[in-house]
C-alpha cells in the first residue's frame, strides 16, 4: 500500500517543526507562530486523512509500522491505528491547531520555547496512542512529562512551581511503579511462553496468577488513575490546571486525561482481566464518587478554572464507568465521553483564558453581567456550556447517556444475578447529570447574567481568530452529538474486542 | 610470540605510556604547554581506538598468563572509559595550563586499564592504586581555594583505608586459597567458610568505599567540591567507571547469594535513598552531582545482584550514559572568573535567558541523570532493574525504583532554577571556550546516539 509511513509522519511531525524552529533566528515571534500554526495544521490535515480511509470493518491494525528496535529484550517501534485510539488521535491532532491559535496573543516570552514545548507535548501524545509496543508506550507517556513541567512552569500562574513540581512528582510516582510491573510482566511471559516481546499483542496472551495479576494492576491502575485522574488521587489536577497557561490547561484537559483512560482501556483492564473483575466492584465505586465528588467540588468553587477542572473529574468519572460495566454500548460510549470532553472542557478552557486575557482576574465574583458587553462571547460560552451539561444534539449527551444506559443495561443483569451494587452505583451516578447541570449553570449564570460588574474598560469581543477556534470546536461538538453513529461504527470492533479481552479468564492453565 | 603478544595486548597502554613520557619530556625541555594538551589528546584518542578495534576483531590473549590478560569485552570496556576521557580533556582547557594535568590523569588513566586486565590481586592492587593517586594529586591541582587541600587530604587519608581493607581482604583470601589469582574472590563468594566470606566483605568495601557507596561516601561531596570542574568530572565518570567495571569482572559469573546478597543489596540500597534525599540540599552542582553520583553508585551496585549473563551489559551501559551526560552538564557549566563561584546553584537562576545553549544542554543531562525516558538514562536504569527482576529479586528491584524515583526532584530543581527563575544577577558570561563546546557537543552527540540505538553499545559487551 502507498501508505506505509504516513502514520510515521503523522507522529513526527510535530519533531520535524521543532527542527524548524531551532532553524528561525531570533526575534522572529511571528514567524516561529505561523510556523508552528503551519505544523499543526498539517498534522490535522493527515489525520483527517488517516481517519476517512480507516476501514471499520477491518479488525486489527491500520497502517502499521513495525520495526525491531533493541532485538535483543524483544523490543520494536510499533505503531498503528486501530478502533482504540483512532478517535483520540483525531482529537490531539484537532486539538494541536487550536492550542497553538490560541495562544497567539497570551505568550509573549520566550516564544520559541514555548512552541518548541507544545509541539513535543503533541509528540509525545500522539505517541502514547499510536504506541503498539508497550516500551514504546512508556517512553512516550513519561516523555509527555517534561514539556508540560516546563509549559506550567514558565509561563504559569503566581503559583506555578508549586503546581508543576507537584504534578511532575505525582504522575512520576505512579510511572516508577508502572515501570517495575512492566518489567515484570515482560519477564512473566518470557518464563511462562518464551517469547521475549513488549508488543502488545503478545502480552494480552500471558497467563498469570491472580495475585501476580493484583499487583500488576494496582501498579498499572495507579499511574492511570493519577492521570484521569480519579478520586482520591486528582488533587495535583486543580493546581495543574489553574496555574498552568491556556494552552497548558487545554492540553490537559483536552488530551492528558484521557490517557489515563486510554490506558485502562488499551492495557490496564485486558492484561489483567481476572484481577480486574475481582475488583471492579472498587474501581466501580471510585468512578461514580469521581462523578458525585468532582460535581460537588465544582459546585462551590470561586475560581473559574477550578470549576472546570473540577467538572472534567466528574466528567472523566463516566468514561472510568463507561469501560468497567462491560457493555458494549457502555465503552463505546466511554470512548465518545472521551472526545466530548477533551473538546468541551478545551473549549472552556480557551474561553476562560480569552476572558483572563481582557480582564485579568479568574475569580467568579468579579464577573456579572459578560452577556451584555460581550455577546458573541456569551453566545459560545452557552453553547459550551450546555454541551458539558449534556444537551441532547450536543456531544455531551451522546457520551453521557450511552455510558448510562451501558450501566443500567450491565447493572440489570447484575441485579438479576443477586448483586445491587452496580445498579445502586448507576443510580448515583445519574445523580452526578443534576449536578452538572447544577454547577455548570451557577457558574453560567453568575458569570454571564447578573448584576454587570466584571469589565473594568470597554471590553472587544471576539476577533475573527478566537471566533474560528471557537467555531470550530462548536462545530466538532454538534456533529459528534448529531451524527455518533459514524464515529461509533468506527470504534466498535475494539469495544467488542475490549469486552472479549476483559470477560475471559486468563489464569495458569492447570495442569491435569 | 610472547614479544608479540605483549605489544598487541597491552598496545592501548603502550599508547598511553607513549603519551606521558612525550608530555613529560616536553615539559622538561621546558616547552610543554599548549602542546601537550594536544598529545593527550593524541594518545588517549589513539588508544581508545586501538582497544576498540582489538575489540571488534575479538582479540584474546593472555601475554603475562595469571596477571594480565585482554579479551573483548574488557578491551570495549578500556574504549569506552578512554572515549570518556576525551570530553574532560577538551574541559580542562580554561583551566590547566601546564604538562601536569595531562600526565597525571594519563597516568590514572593507566591504572584503569590496567585495572580492566588484572587476574591476580597483585595486578588489581597495582591499577587501583595507580588510579587514585594521581587524582588525590588532581584535586589539589586547583589550589586555589583552602577547600581543595582539606579535599585532597580526606580523600588521601579515606583512599587509604581502602586501600588498607583492600590488602587485608586480598591476603586473607591468598591465606584461605593458596593462590592470588582474582578468580579465588569469585569463589569466595560463594564459598561458605568464614574466612573466604570476611575476605571478600572486606575487598567489597574497600570498592564501596572508593565507589562511594553510604556508610563510606563522606569523602566524596567535600572531594568533588574541592576539586576544580574537570577533575570532578573525571572523579565522577572514569574513576567510578573503572571501580565498577573492575568489580564486575571480579565477580566473574558468580551468583551471589545470602547473606553476601544483603550486603550487597542494603548498602546501594541506602546509598540510593540517602544521595537522592541529600542531594535536594546542595548549594552547589558539584556537591549536588557528588550525592547523585553516590546514588548512581548505589544502582551500579545494585546491578551485581542480577543475572551473571547481563551484568557487564547493565553496568557497561549505565556507566556509558551516565558518563556521558555527566561529562555533558560539566562541560557545558558556562565559565566564570572565580571556579569557586562557576556552579552555585544560585548562579545558574535565569540561565536559560543569558546563555539558553548551555541550559538546554545542562537540562538534558539533568534530565537523563534523572531516568526520564527518552534519555540513555532511562535505558540503562531500565536494563538495571531487568536484570534484578530476571535474577528473581522482585521486591529489590521495586524498592530501588521507589528510591530512585526520590532522586527526581533535585534534578527538576535545577532545571527549575535554569528555566523559571529570575535571572539571578550579573556580570555577563564569557563564551565558553571552544574546546569545551566541542567537547559538549560529542557528549550530546554520542548521548543521542545510545539514545536511539542502545542495541548497538549492548551486543559489543
Amino acid at each position: 500500500m502507498s501508505d506505509a509511513g504516513l502514520l510515521d509522519l503523522l507522529l513526527f511531525l510535530p519533531v520535524l517543526g521543532v527542527a524548524l524552529l531551532l532553524l528561525l533566528p531570533r526575534d522572529s515571534d511571528d514567524l516561529t507562530r505561523r510556523l508552528t500554526l503551519a505544523v499543526t495544521v498539517v498534522q490535522f490535515a493527515l489525520a483527517a486523512w488517516l481517519y476517512t480511509r480507516y476501514d471499520a470493518a477491518t479488525p486489527g491494525l491500520q497502517f502499521e509500522t513495525r520495526v525491531p528496535w533493541i532485538a535483543a529484550w524483544g523490543v520494536s517501534y510499533q505503531i498503528g491505528l486501530d478502533g482504540y485510539n483512532v478517535l483520540l488521535v483525531m482529537l490531539t491532532a484537532f486539538l494541536g491547531p487550536l492550542v497553538v491559535a490560541g495562544a497567539f496573543t497570551a505568550i509573549t516570552k520566550d516564544v520559541k520555547l514555548f512552541y518548541a514545548m507544545v509541539l513535543l507535548i503533541q509528540f509525545a501524545m500522539m505517541g502514547t496512542f499510536l504506541a503498539q509496543d508497550l516500551f514504546l508506550f512508556y517512553i512516550f507517556w513519561e516523555t509527555m512529562l517534561i514539556p508540560m513541567f516546563l509549559l506550567i512552569g514558565i509561563w504559569g500562574g503566581e503559583r506555578r512551581i508549586y503546581a508543576t513540581i507537584k504534578f511532575v512528582l505525582y504522575t512520576a510516582f505512579g510511572s516508577i511503579l508502572m515501570l517495575a510491573a512492566v518489567i515484570y510482566l515482560v519477564y512473566s511471559l518470557q518464563t511462562t511462553t518464551g517469547v521475549t516481546s513488549f508488543a502488545f499483542a503478545d502480552l494480552v496472551k500471558t497467563r498469570l496468577p491472580l495475585d501476580v495479576q493484583t499487583w500488576l494492576l494496582a501498579a498499572f491502575a495507579l499511574s492511570f488513575a493519577i492521570k484521569v485522574p480519579m478520586v482520591p488521587l486528582h488533587t495535583w489536577l486543580p493546581d495543574a490546571h489553574v496555574e498552568a497557561p491556556t494552552a497548558g490547561s487545554v492540553i490537559l484537559a483536552g488530551v492528558m486525561l484521557k490517557m489515563g483512560t486510554y490506558g485502562f482501556m488499551k492495557l490496564g483492564f485486558p492484561l489483567f482481566p481476572d484481577a480486574t473483575h475481582l475488583y471492579t466492584p472498587l474501581l466501580m465505586s471510585l468512578a461514580v464518587l469521581s462523578i458525585v465528588y468532582g460535581a460537588c467540588l465544582a459546585l462551590v468553587q470561586d475560581d473559574i478554572k477550578k470549576i472546570i477542572a473540577y467538572s472534567s473529574i466528574s466528567h472523566l468519572g463516566y468514561v472510568m464507568l463507561g469501560l468497567l460495566c462491560l457493555d458494549l454500548v457502555g465503552i463505546q460510549g466511554a470512548v465518545i465521553q472521551m472526545v466530548s470532553h477533551g473538546l468541551v472542557a478545551g473549549g472552556l478552557f480557551l474561553m476562560v483564558g480569552m476572558i483572563y486575557e481582557r480582564c485579568h482576574t479568574r475569580e467568579l465574583a468579579a464577573y456579572g453581567g459578560v452577556a451584555k458587553i460581550l455577546p458573541v462571547y456569551s453566545a459560545f460560552f452557552m453553547v459550551l456550556t450546555l454541551a458539558s451539561v449534556g444537551l441532547p444534539t450536543t456531544s455531551g449527551f451522546t457520551g453521557e447517556f450511552l455510558v448510562l444506559l451501558g450501566a443500567f443495561k450491565a447493572a440489570w443483569v447484575q441485579y438479576r444475578l443477586g448483586d445491587s451494587l452496580p445498579l445502586a452505583l448507576a443510580v448515583v451516578a445519574v445523580s452526578g447529570v443534576v449536578l452538572g447541570a447544577l454547577y455548570m449553570l451557577r457558574f453560567a449564570l453568575t458569570f454571564l447574567f447578573g448584576a454587570a460588574k466584571a469589565p473594568h474598560q470597554p471590553l472587544r469581543d471576539l476577533g475573527l481568530r478566537e471566533k474560528s477556534i471557537l467555531g470550530l470546536i462548536v462545530v466538532a461538538v454538534f456533529a459528534l452529538g448529531l451524527f455518533p453513529g459514524e464515529p461509533m461504527h468506527k470504534t466498535e470492533l475494539a469495544a467488542k474486542a475490549y469486552r472479549q479481552l476483559v470477560g475471559t479468564s486468563r489464569l495458569p492453565e492447570t495442569k491435569p | 610470540m610472547i614479544g608479540d603478544a605483549v605489544l598487541t595486548a597491552m598496545l592501548p597502554e603502550h599508547l598511553l605510556l607513549l603519551g606521558i613520557v612525550l608530555i613529560l619530556g616536553l615539559e622538561i625541555a621546558g616547552r610543554g604547554q599548549r602542546a601537550s594538551l594536544g598529545i593527550a589528546l593524541l594518545a588517549v584518542a589513539a588508544a581508545a581506538v586501538a582497544a576498540a578495534s582489538l575489540s571488534l576483531s575479538g582479540y584474546a590473549a593472555a601475554p603475562f598468563a595469571g596477571q594480565f590478560s585482554v579479551d573483548p569485552a574488557s578491551l570495549m570496556a578500556k574504549a569506552m572509559v578512554m572515549a570518556l576521557v576525551l570530553p574532560v580533556l577538551l574541559m580542562s582547557r580554561d583551566e590547566f595550563e601546564g604538562g601536569e594535568f595531562p600526565a597525571l590523569l594519563l597516568s590514572s588513566l593507566y591504572g584503569v586499564c590496567l585495572m580492566q586486565s588484572a587476574d591476580s590481586f597483585l595486578t588489581l592492587f597495582l591499577g587501583l592504586e595507580l588510579m587514585s593517586l594521581p587524582v588525590y594529586v588532581l584535586v589539589l591541582l586547583a589550589y586555589r581555594r583552602p577547600q581543595s587541600a582539606e579535599a585532597a587530604l580526606k580523600y588521601l587519608v579515606l583512599g587509604g583505608t581502602a586501600t588498607a581493607m583492600f590488602l587485608m581482604g586480598a591476603s586473607l583470601l591468598y591465606g584461605a586459597s593458596g593462590s592470588m589469582a582474582t578468580a579465588t574472590f569469585a569463589i569466595g563468594l560463594e564459598s561458605a567458610s568464614g574466612l573466604a566470606r570476611t575476605a571478600v566483605v572486606l575487598v567489597l568495601l574497600a570498592f564501596f568505599l572508593k565507589g562511594a557507596i553510604v556508610p563510606f561516601h563522606a569523602w566524596a561531596p567535600d572531594a568533588y567540591e574541592g576539586a576544580s570542574v574537570p577533575v570532578t568530572a573525571y572523579m565522577a565518570t572514569i574513576v567510578k567507571a573503572g571501580v565498577l567495571l573492575a568489580v564486575v569482572r571480579l565477580f566473574g559469573h558468580a551468583k551471589v547469594a545470602s547473606p553476601m546478597l544483603e550486603l550487597l543489596a542494603l548498602l546501594p540500597l541506602v546509598s540510593i535513598v540517602w544521595g537522592n534525599l541529600a542531594a535536594m540540599r546542595q548549594p552547589s552542582l558539584r556537591r549536588m552531582i557528588a550525592y547523585s553520583s553516590i546514588a548512581h553508585a548505589g544502582y551500579l551496585f545494585y546491578a551485581l545482584l542480577g543475572d551473571a549473563a547481563g551484568r557487564l551489559q547493565a553496568v557497561a551501559f549505565y556507566l556509558l550514559a551516565y558518563g556521558l551526560l555527566n561529562l555533558l552538564a560539566f562541560a557545558a557549566l558556562p565559565p566564570a572568573a572565580d571556579d569557586g563561584e562557576r556552579d552555585r546553584l544560585d548562579n545558574l537562576k535565569g540561565l536559560f535567558h543569558r546563555a539558553p545553549f548551555a541550559a538546554l544542554m545542562i537540562g538534558i543531562a539533568m534530565l537523563s541523570l534523572a531516568g526520564i525516558p527518552p534519555l540513555p538514562g532511562f535505558v540503562a536504569k531500565f536494563l538495571i532493574f531487568r536484570n534484578l527482576v530476571a535474577a528473581g529479586h522482585t521486591a529489590y528491584a521495586v524498592l530501588g525504583l521507589v528510591g530512585s524515583y526520590l532522586g527526581i526532584y533535585f534534578y527538576l530543581r535545577v532545571i527549575q532554577f535554569m528555566f523559571m527563575s529570575p535571572d539571578a544577577r550579573v556580570a555577563p558570561l564569557a563564551p565558553a571556550h571552544r574546546l569545551a563546546l566541542c567537547a559538549t557537543l560529542a557528549c550530546l552527540a554520542a548521548a543521542l546516539m545510545i539514545a536511539v540505538f542502545p542495541g548497538w553499545v549492548l551486543t559489543r559487551f
